[in-house]
This record gives structure tokens, C-alpha cells and sequence, in this order.
């Protein structure tokens, strides 16, 4: 049987793009509060 | 639905009614805090974080995220997920830029709908801006609203074992129903509060059902190896797609994402939140729920895909999931998620429609009804009568009002969303540049989407270059016999009409077949709006 995989698009697609995002916002978020919390 | 056992059918049944349950609790509940006008439109301002975020996303994808989102990546596979980084950008233009500056300036100006602001923002002595912009929210709202309780019946009646016309009927009279009383008796603070309730659901069950069925396939190694086996096109971001057709698409999806900041039931929301501290809370909390739902619905797709080959329409693989994986109650709370889906959409689509009768033509325009009661009751009223419309025209099935719906998301983002970004951005735009940019949305965006698919239309839009010239010629007569026009309102007419009848030359020309009408039409009403304001510079 052949082995498939996905290739790099669908990699970045799938699941490095809501990666990436959700560190960010989530980054964001705590930069944030703690500029607030000074 | 039909062939589920008997007992597993009153179990799904009981969850539906309980659900049904819960929604009208909420809607007496908020009625009971809602007492004037303001309150009514928009919740006094005074949503929380969590009812703002989430009412917010909830109501701009309707059942669109469970059902066609769903059937996008059962069909094409991982490229079928190009719509999630549209709507994703789109989230964090309007959380990120669009959601602070608005709060701040509908607070300052006092103003309550979207029409409010923008007609606040550049002034509107004779009523030109509010007439336009209520006009394409009623012409959009009204055709959205109905094909939505029109999904809300199918997928009430299929749920509670309701069969043939009489079902489907009897299933869109209850799910309008309880929505017409929920919105009606608590306005905005139940939309928002039957919103925070039904978006939950929804990110529940986008996070359990897909991660249960990669699970139940023997982990997400199994899944690619299935999807691969089927089609290897599966697994490529591409797809079967090359060339021009595929910036088309991957550029059309991306685009998706231009049409937020224009939704009127969308950053309404933003208006309502209480403060700058709640505003910085909730643009954590949308994203984290458009991330989970938006992937999710991907997964259950892909998912669907190997585990239900037999499947003849993907937008079904949620349902056909439930049904198959879990538990009768499970299964019901699932299929609750899928109408919650739908019904959070109606809901605040209603209460914009009915806010643009009663708040912006009886109250603003014809200066009717200004006292805070009189308001709220004007508001409850007009809620009724709108939903009442809504359930004639999804019972009779009109269609050219479905027909209408195709346009709804675009012409709304091409009309508004454009608009809403200068207005913040404090940009060199004056009010005759504001009317040349919602006829432009509007104007572009039918003409190229009739342009590239003219042979799925009626035959009466068969040549929109005619049709347009003869709405441009109606309009200026009625500005010009009503004295509302300035020079610069027919400056705008004039140009807006120019570039509807562009885009019609450019895609009859050249094409374009595969990308989306929004794109086009949103940077041509941006254009129109900074070109008149220039010519027009008093």
C-alpha cells in the first residue's frame, strides 16, 4: 500500500497558520496585561 | 434523521426541546433587564467580554460553519480549508483595529446602529446616507433572515422526526417562532446573551466530534493514509487546482475575510461592550473561537470524508457523524450546535433589520418616537412583524429572495466594510465619497457576479450593464424631486454607476470566474468613496 503524506502547503495550511496565530493573540494578550499591571 | 430508532428519536427530540427550553429562559430573562430604547438596540452598553466576543462571532457564520464548512473540506479536502485564514484575518481587522475604535466613537457620538455611526461620522442633513444604507441592510437582512429560518426548519423538522411538507413547515414555524419571542422581548442583550449560549455549543461540539472521530480512525496518521487512498489530491493545499484558477480561488477565499467589518450584526457587538478593558478581553476570546471552530469544522469534513464514503452531500457529514459515533443525547446536543449555528445568525439579523425600521426610519428619519418606553415598545413590535415576514417569505419559498441571499455577505462587505475602515482611520472622506462607496459595494459586486455567471441567473439580469444605468437614473430622479441631493451626491451616483458598469466590461472581458465578488467590489467602493471626496472637497 503507498504511504501518503501531506505535502508542505497542507502542512502550513492545516495546522502551522492556527499555530503561529494562536501564539500570537495568545502572546499578545499577556504582553498586554502585564504592560498594564506596571 | 428519519431512520433512527424510535427511542433514539425522543431522546434527540427531548434534547431539541430542552435546548428550546433554555433559549426562551434566556430571552425572558433579558427581558426583564431591558427597559427603553437603547437598552433594546444595544443592551444599554453594556455587554461583558464574553457575551460580546462570543455573540460577535457566533452570529457572523450561521450555519454556513456547520454545514458548508463542514462539506468545503469533505469535498476538496485540506484545500477546502483556504476559507479559515480568510475569516481569520478578517477577525483580527475587525477585533484588533476595528472593535476599540468603534466602541470609542459610537460611545462618543451616541449613535446606536451602523447606520447611526456613519451617517454621525460625515453628517446627513437630508437623510441620503441613513435611506441608502437602511435600504441595502433590509434588502440583505431580509433575504438572509428568511433563507436561515428556511435551514432552521429543515434541520428542525429532520431532527424531531417531522415528515414531508407538513414537517418542514411545522419546523420552521417553531424555530421562528422562539426566536421572534426571544428577540423581541430581550432585544439585544438576549441576542447577545442566546449568542454566548449557542456559540459555546457550537465550539464544543467543533472540538469534540472531530478530535472522537480522528480518534475512532486510529489517530491522524490513519486519517491522511484515508484520505490519501481516496484521492492524493486530498492532502495538497492546491488541490486539482493550477494556474490562474488557483490564485483565484486562493485569493477569492483569502477575501472572505474583506467583508467583516461591514457586517452590521457583527460589530454591533462591538458597540455594546461596556468598556476598553472588556474590548481587549473579548479579541482573545473570538479568535480562540474562530480558531476552534473554523479547524473544527475542517476536521469533521476531512474526517467524514473517510469515515462516511458513502455520503452523497458532505455539508450532512456533521449530523451523519453524530448520529453514527455517539450517544442519542450526544447526538441531539450536536445537532442543537448545528441549529445553534443558524439561529444565532437569525436572531441578530432580525434585530438589525427591525433596528433599521423602527430605530433609523421611524425613529431618526421621520422623528417618531423618540421617548425611551415608546421606543422599546416601537422596537419589540417592529422585531415581529419583520420575523413574521421572514417566516411568509421562507414558507412560500419565494426565490428570488434566496436569490438575493447569494449577494447578501458580499454586497454587505462591499458596501460597509470599506466605509467602516475609513470612518475609523479618520480618513480625507466626505459624505458625498460615503454614498458613492455603498453603491459602488453593492453596484460592483452584483454586476461581477452576474458578469462571470450570467447563465445561473433569472433572465431579467441577464444584462446588468442596462439594469444598472436605469437604478442610477432612478435614484438621481428621486434625489433630485425629493431636494435631498447635492452636487456631490450626484457626482458619487455618477461614479458608483462608472464602476459597476467597469466591472461588468472587465469581467464579461476577461473572466475571472474564480474569484470572489467581494474583492473587487470592496476595493472599487474604497476607491469611489477617497475619489469623490476628493472631487467633491468643499
Amino acid at each position: 500500500m503507498d504511504e501518503h503524506s501531506l505535502t508542505l502547503g497542507a502542512n502550513l495550511l492545516l495546522w502551522v497558520f492556527p499555530l503561529v496565530l494562536t501564539i500570537l493573540v495568545v502572546a499578545e494578550r499577556l504582553l498586554d496585561a502585564r504592560a498594564r499591571g506596571r | 434523521m428519519t431512520s433512527l430508532a424510535p427511542s433514539a428519536l425522543i431522546t434527540v427530540a427531548a434534547v431539541m426541546v430542552l435546548y428550546l427550553g433554555v433559549l426562551l429562559f434566556i430571552g425572558w430573562r433579558a427581558a426583564r433587564r431591558t427597559h427603553g430604547g437603547e437598552d433594546f438596540h444595544l443592551a444599554g452598553r453594556s455587554l461583558g467580554a464574553w457575551a460580546a466576543g462570543i455573540s460577535s462571532t457566533a452570529s457572523s457564520e450561521s450555519g454556513w460553519v456547520t454545514l458548508g464548512a463542514v462539506g468545503m473540506t469533505f469535498t476538496h479536502g485540506v484545500s477546502g480549508l483556504w476559507y479559515a485564514p480568510g475569516c481569520l484575518l478578517g477577525y483580527l481587522v475587525n477585533l484588533y483595529i476595528v472593535a476599540p475604535r468603534l466602541r470609542e466613537m459610537s460611545a462618543t457620538q451616541g449613535s446606536v446602529t451602523l447606520t447611526d455611526v456613519l451617517t454621525r461620522r460625515w453628517g446627513d442633513p437630508h437623510n441620503v446616507l441613513r435611506t441608502t444604507a437602511t435600504a441595502i441592510i433590509l434588502v440583505c437582512m431580509m433575504g438572509y433572515v428568511a433563507a436561515q429560518m428556511t435551514a432552521a426548519g429543515k434541520a428542525f423538522s429532520s431532527s424531531l422526526g417531522f415528515e414531508g411538507r407538513g414537517g418542514y413547515l411545522l419546523g420552521v414555524v417553531i424555530g421562528a417562532v422562539v426566536i421572534i419571542l426571544v428577540t423581541s422581548l430581550g432585544g439585544f442583550r438576549a441576542v447577545a446573551w442566546t449568542d454566548l449560549f449557542q456559540g459555546l455549543l457550537v465550539a464544543a461540539a467543533l472540538i469534540a466530534l472531530p478530535l472522537y472521530a480522528v480518534y475512532r480512525l486510529g489517530g491522524f496518521g490513519a486519517l491522511v493514509q484515508g484520505l490519501g487512498a481516496i484521492d492524493p489530491h486530498l492532502l495538497s493545499a492546491a488541490g486539482d487546482r493550477t494556474g490562474p484558477v488557483l490564485w483565484g480561488f486562493v485569493i477569492g477565499q483569502l477575501g472572505i475575510g474583506l467583508g467583516y467589518p461591514g457586517m452590521p450584526h457583527v460589530i454591533t457587538r462591538y458597540m455594546a461592550t461596556r468598556d476598553d478593558r472588556q474590548v481587549q478581553r473579548l479579541q482573545l476570546i473570538a479568535m480562540m473561537w474562530g480558531i476552534v471552530v473554523f479547524y473544527g469544522a475542517g476536521l469533521v469534513g476531512l474526517a467524514g470524508r473517510v469515515m462516511l464514503p458513502e455520503l452523497a452531500d458532505g455539508e450532512q457529514a456533521l449530523m451523519a457523524l453524530a448520529l453514527r459515533l455517539v450517544h442519542p443525547v450526544l447526538a441531539g446536543l450536536l445537532l442543537a450546535a448545528v441549529i445553534s449555528a443558524i439561529l444565532s445568525t437569525v436572531s441578530s439579523q432580525l434585530l438589525v433589520a427591525a433596528s433599521a425600521v423602527s430605530y433609523d426610519v421611524v425613529e431618526e428619519s421621520l422623528g417618531k418616537a423618540r421617548d425611551d418606553r415608546r421606543s422599546l415598545i416601537l422596537g419589540r413590535w417592529t422585531v415581529a412583524l419583520v420575523g413574521l415576514i421572514g417566516i411568509a417569505v421562507a414558507l412560500s419559498e419565494v426565490r428570488l429572495v434566496f436569490w438575493f441571499v447569494l449577494f447578501a455577505w458580499s454586497g454587505l462587505g462591499a458596501a460597509f466594510a470599506p466605509l467602516i475602515l475609513l470612518a475609523l482611520g479618520r480618513r480625507g472622506v466626505n459624505r458625498h465619497g460615503a454614498l458613492a462607496a455603498m453603491l459602488t459595494g453593492i453596484g460592483v459586486t452584483v454586476a461581477w457576479k452576474l458578469g462571470r455567471d450570467a447563465s445561473t441567473s433569472p433572465q431579467i439580469f441577464a444584462r446588468v450593464w442596462w439594469i444598472a444605468l436605469l437604478a442610477a437614473a432612478a435614484i438621481l430622479a428621486i434625489g433630485h424631486f425629493s431636494r435631498a441631493f447635492a452636487r456631490g451626491d450626484v457626482v458619487g451616483v455618477v461614479a458608483a454607476t462608472a464602476l459597476t458598469e467597469l466591472a461588468w466590461l472587465v469581467v464579461q472581458r476577461w473572466g475571472f470566474s474564480s474569484l470572489y465578488e467581494l474583492v473587487p467590489a470592496f476595493f472599487a467602493a474604497g476607491l469611489a468613496a477617497l475619489v469623490v471626496s476628493a472631487l467633491t472637497r468643499e
